[in-house]
């Protein structure tokens, strides 16, 4: 694999201090993976599909209660609890991107990874929602992200058809790829710009800029899982 | 090929070409959109390379600019247009599914007439007998009137002119998140003060201090997008040069944009304007130029239900910020004193002499034409005096957004001929007697002008993506068949109204004459000038009466209704705006009512309890949401649910709220909705909510 020259470590920052809670970035990452709605029932059931989401809590009592937001996607762990537990290897880690996958084809929806991910980032698809979608609603499913069946696990990929697309660009043009050349579907849709995507060894670019913040953080540090997701803290009354 | 290529580099350097972003407008000549075999494809559009076009998002009247990724004649993605001036690349929920807009199962797919009102049966109908019918409609003059929707669109512009030569009424414009920010308030309040009937923009972004009241800026207000950008920067720190921007908020429950505040202050609906008098009290003796009322601060603070001390500090830090706003949201002006509170709340901006600068408030530079709730009950009122004998219908749906109490479907019937060009089979088409489809926004020309999103004068274009999916027509088209106006057609028409930005130059692009112009227009999304304008201080210096808030009786509360990522309810077909959740409840598909744990606690409620909630005007059932941040004797209801038409993801689910608002309206003509008062009785029933939240462990129960 000597041959193999796509550069990065592949990191991702979410600044709480700018973040407002206003979910553009589950619907953009819905509408960029193919995710499928199920539906009121199932919703209920804690069925939904949505790779991310928005946590909230609140703390203090009325009338000085106050809600913390935090977008949760896969951490893209570097000892990523899922990965072991798997018995037909469907969720491994990549040599190219230094990102978590799920391979489809290989999943045979044991759940295993799920119960072991601390984040409860991954999604089961319980029953053929994208196959269910009416015509012609379906005409918008993105031809670069597969739609997943049934007892299949799916979760966050970083977006892992843009990075192709945006290396491919560059090699084609015969450059390295840009900083914030490449933007996850989330960091693209967010409003507020707090959300950070970028190449974690490249030390001037946004990500590892911010990464050198004193307000950073990560999800459940003490179990070393070492994520890719990184959160800087809310500086005010409010966040983190 | 060669041995040292593995095959995943192989697979990876096939796949050459596919991200190629080549943004594109139509040719300058192309005028409809016309299928065309994949052997005579135009150039710029290649078999497994998507396809760019820059155009308008219509989800709410803000006008953010939109890339649309097309694949193969298929709008796959929307993404924010980065030149734009309003959102800068960025877009919302709503934006976002717009194309589950485009590709719902079911729109309306051709025109057809319904033998009887409010039956779902329809009889075909050609576009020759519907243009003819159309062209009958319009010769009857000023008994012919049109509804429309908020935005300041060619289509708005095109029924103004029509209304000039061909004598028909003058255009009605309703929307319901006009109603929630009671828009004609706020332009009556800034044409008081500065002598012109603009919205007026916040620079949050340059600001050191915001204080809001009751104004959901990064929810729905106005412009979110942009609010939301602005709100980025003013939250940004860069080392000595700019502190992080403090946000101070005033409103009954704790809304998103409440949530993300330093400080939060849940004050007694209606008081907003009464606090903003105190507030300048305060300020006046802390050296600011203000004209001081006879409104004391501590009995102000106590009807507003906060403490003095709360209050002074507020002051406090106002008088020690360099670029402090004031933003007057609809939660504030929707009451019966709406429009004193506004002017109250706009003039606190004036004393720093920030207007027009960095972090300051400006007036847009185009002309607002707030449509308010008066304009409609005139038209109800003409409606039922049977002046009206035809009635267009497009871009509202009257029978789901107004309260209940104008009573809209009564006058409705009073008139002879209801013709809809609603794009989904909504409550309004469903009592319409002729459908004739217009275009989604997706598939159709237009422009329309930036209002609140930005100082500067932009006007968005809109173009077709895709190719129409159905026998639908432009409305522009099916009204200038009546050959009332000198216009071939709906782009001859959009070129003339073009020609002045031409002229005038000084835009982000420029072009000698039309032909290029309508290109780069086309190519950019729209014309857009770096000059923002400054808004020319009058500044009446009286200050406006104090009022006091209503007063609540035995066991009634008060009722905020707020707009959610449904918008004004047609989101509501949309089912994946349907099941992101709302962040504070993170409830999906369905609607709610917040109360206070402690008083769902006497009243013995419990989460997921159904409940009637009753005003003088109607009622509606909605399961309960224990809330923590609202007032105590405040009840929410988010609106946009509660449709029964609209299509099977919209229909049968929550309640609408508008059925208890009474049409009571304030001094601007704009719904007091705020001082709606209710009773809330148990039903016996429970009807759980689906939330994304666990429910384990939310106050002791499950």
């Amino acid at each position: 694999m000597a041959e193999e020259t796509n550069q990065g470590v592949w990191g991702l920052v979410i600044d709480l201090n700018l973040c407002t809670g206003c979910n553009a970035c589950v619907t953009a990452c819905a509408m960029e993976n193919n995710i499928p709605w199920v539906g009121e029932e199932d919703a209920g059931y804690g069925r939904s599909m949505s790779w991310i989401n928005m946590q909230r809590y609140w703390e203090g009592e009325y009338p000085e209660v106050s809600p913390s937001y935090q977008p949760v996607m896969c951490q893209q762990c570097g000892r990523a609890p899922c990965e072991p537990v798997c018995p037909v290897f469907a969720t491994v880690h990549s040599e190219s991107e230094q990102i978590n996958l799920q391979v489809y084809n290989r999943c045979i929806g044991t759940r295993y990874c799920a119960n072991n991910c601390p984040y409860m980032a991954r999604k089961f698809n319980w029953f053929d929602y994208a196959y269910n979608i009416p015509e012609p609603m379906n005409y918008y499913l993105n031809p670069s992200v597969t739609v997943r069946r049934r007892g299949v696990m799916e979760k966050c990929t970083f977006c892992v058809q843009r990075i192709h697309d945006g290396q491919e660009n560059a090699r084609a043009q015969g450059r390295a790829v840009i900083d914030g050349e490449i933007m996850t579907a989330c960091q693209q849709a967010c409003p507020a710009d707090a959300i950070i995507f970028g190449d974690m060894t490249d030390p001037e670019s946004q990500v590892s800029q911010a990464l050198r913040s004193q307000r950073k953080y990560v999800l459940l540090e003490e179990l070393g899982t070492q994520p890719k997701v990184t959160y800087l803290k809310g500086e005010g009354y409010y966040g983190g | 090929m060669s041995d040292s290529i593995s095959r995943r580099r192989f697979l990876q350097l096939t796949g050459l070409g596919a991200a190629a972003a080549v943004m594109t407008g139509c040719g300058p000549a192309s005028r409809y959109v016309v299928r065309r075999p994949y052997t005579d494809m135009p150039e710029y559009a290649r078999l497994g390379e998507s396809t760019y076009y820059a155009t308008t998002c219509t989800e709410c009247p803000a006008g953010c600019g939109m890339i649309m990724r097309t694949f193969e004649g298929r709008a796959i993605k929307a993404e924010g247009n980065p030149a734009h001036p309003v959102n800068s690349g960025k877009l919302c929920s709503r934006g976002l599914t717009a194309v589950q807009g485009l590709y719902n199962p079911d729109r309306i797919k051709g025109p057809a007439r319904r033998a009887k009102r409010g039956e779902e049966s329809l009889a075909p109908l050609s576009w020759d007998e519907a243009l003819g019918e159309v062209k009958t409609a319009l010769s009857a003059g000023v008994k012919t009137a049109f509804l429309l929707g908020l935005a300041p669109d060619h289509l708005y512009d095109l029924v103004s002119e029509l209304a000039e030569t061909a004598g028909t009424a003058k255009p009605v414009r309703y929307g319901a998140l006009g109603m929630f920010e009671a828009r004609a308030t706020l332009v009556e309040a800034a044409r008081q003060l500065f002598g012109e009937a603009r919205f007026p923009f916040f620079d949050v972004a340059g600001a050191d201090l915001v204080i809001s009241f009751g104004a959901n800026f990064l929810e729905t207000w106005l412009s979110p997008v942009a609010y939301t950008r602005g709100y980025s920067q003013f939250r940004r720190s860069f080392g000595a040069d700019k502190a992080r921007g403090y946000f101070i908020s005033f409103e009954a429950r704790r809304s998103l944009t409440s949530g993300v505040a330093d400080e939060w202050h849940p004050v007694v609906p209606g008081s907003e304007g009464l606090l903003a008098l105190a507030l300048a009290n305060l300020l006046a003796e802390r050296g600011w130029n203000l004209p001081v009322s006879s409104v004391d601060p501590a009995a102000a603070a106590e009807a507003a239900g906060i403490s003095l001390e709360a209050l002074t500090a507020v002051a406090d830090r106002a008088a020690k910020a360099a670029r402090p706003l004031f933003i007057p949201g609809g939660q504030a002006l929707a009451h019966s004193a709406g429009l004193e509170a506004a002017r109250s709340i706009l003039a606190l901006n004036l004393p720093k002499g920030t207007l027009g600068q960095s972090g300051g408030m400006s007036l847009s530079p185009a002309a607002a034409d707030a449509a308010s709730m008066k304009d409609v009950q005139a038209l109800v009122d003409r409606m039922n005096a049977g002046q009206v004998e035809t009635l267009f219908v497009h871009g509202v749906n009257p029978l789901f957004e107004l309260p209940a109490g104008l009573n809209f479907a009564g006058a409705l019937g009073k008139v002879k001929r209801v013709i809809s060009f609603a794009t989904y089979p909504d409550e309004t088409a469903l009592q319409a007697d002729l459908l004739l489809p217009d275009h989604s926004a997706l598939e159709s020309w237009g422009y329309q002008r930036t209002l609140a999103g930005t100082a500067a004068s932009a006007i968005a274009a809109r173009q077709p993506v895709v190719v129409p999916l159905y026998d639908t027509r432009s409305s522009v088209d099916v009204l200038l068949s009546a050959g009332l106006l000198p216009y071939a057609d709906e782009v001859e028409f959009i070129q003339s109204r073009l020609l002045p930005v031409l002229s005038a130059g000084g835009g982000n692009f420029d072009a000698a004459e039309i032909e290029t112009f309508w290109a780069r227009f086309l190519q950019y999304g729209g014309w857009w000038s770096a000059q923002g304008a400054q808004p020319a201080a009058q500044a009446a210096a009286e200050a406006a009466q104090p009022v006091q808030p209503q007063s609540l009786g035995e066991g009634k509360f008060r009722l905020v209704v707020y707009p959610t990522q449904l918008g004004d309810g047609s989101g509501a077909n949309r089912p994946w705006l349907q099941e992101t959740p709302n962040t504070s409840t993170t409830v999906m598909w369905n609607s709610w009512v917040e109360i206070n744990p402690k008083t769902a606690e006497e009243l013995g409620l419990h989460n997921d309890d159904v409940v009637l909630i009753k005003s003088d005007a109607g009622e509606v059932e909605a399961s309960v949401y224990l809330f923590p941040a609202i007032r105590p004797d405040t009840l929410a209801i988010p609106f946009g649910q509660g449709h029964t038409a609209l299509g099977r993801y919209a229909e049968g689910r929550g309640c609408n709220p508008a059925e208890v608002l009474a049409p009571v309206l304030n001094a601007a003509g704009d719904l007091a909705l705020g001082d709606t008062l209710v009773s809330i009785t148990p039903t016996g029933r429970r009807r759980p909510l689906s939330r994304y939240e666990s429910k384990v462990g939310v106050y002791g129960e499950h």
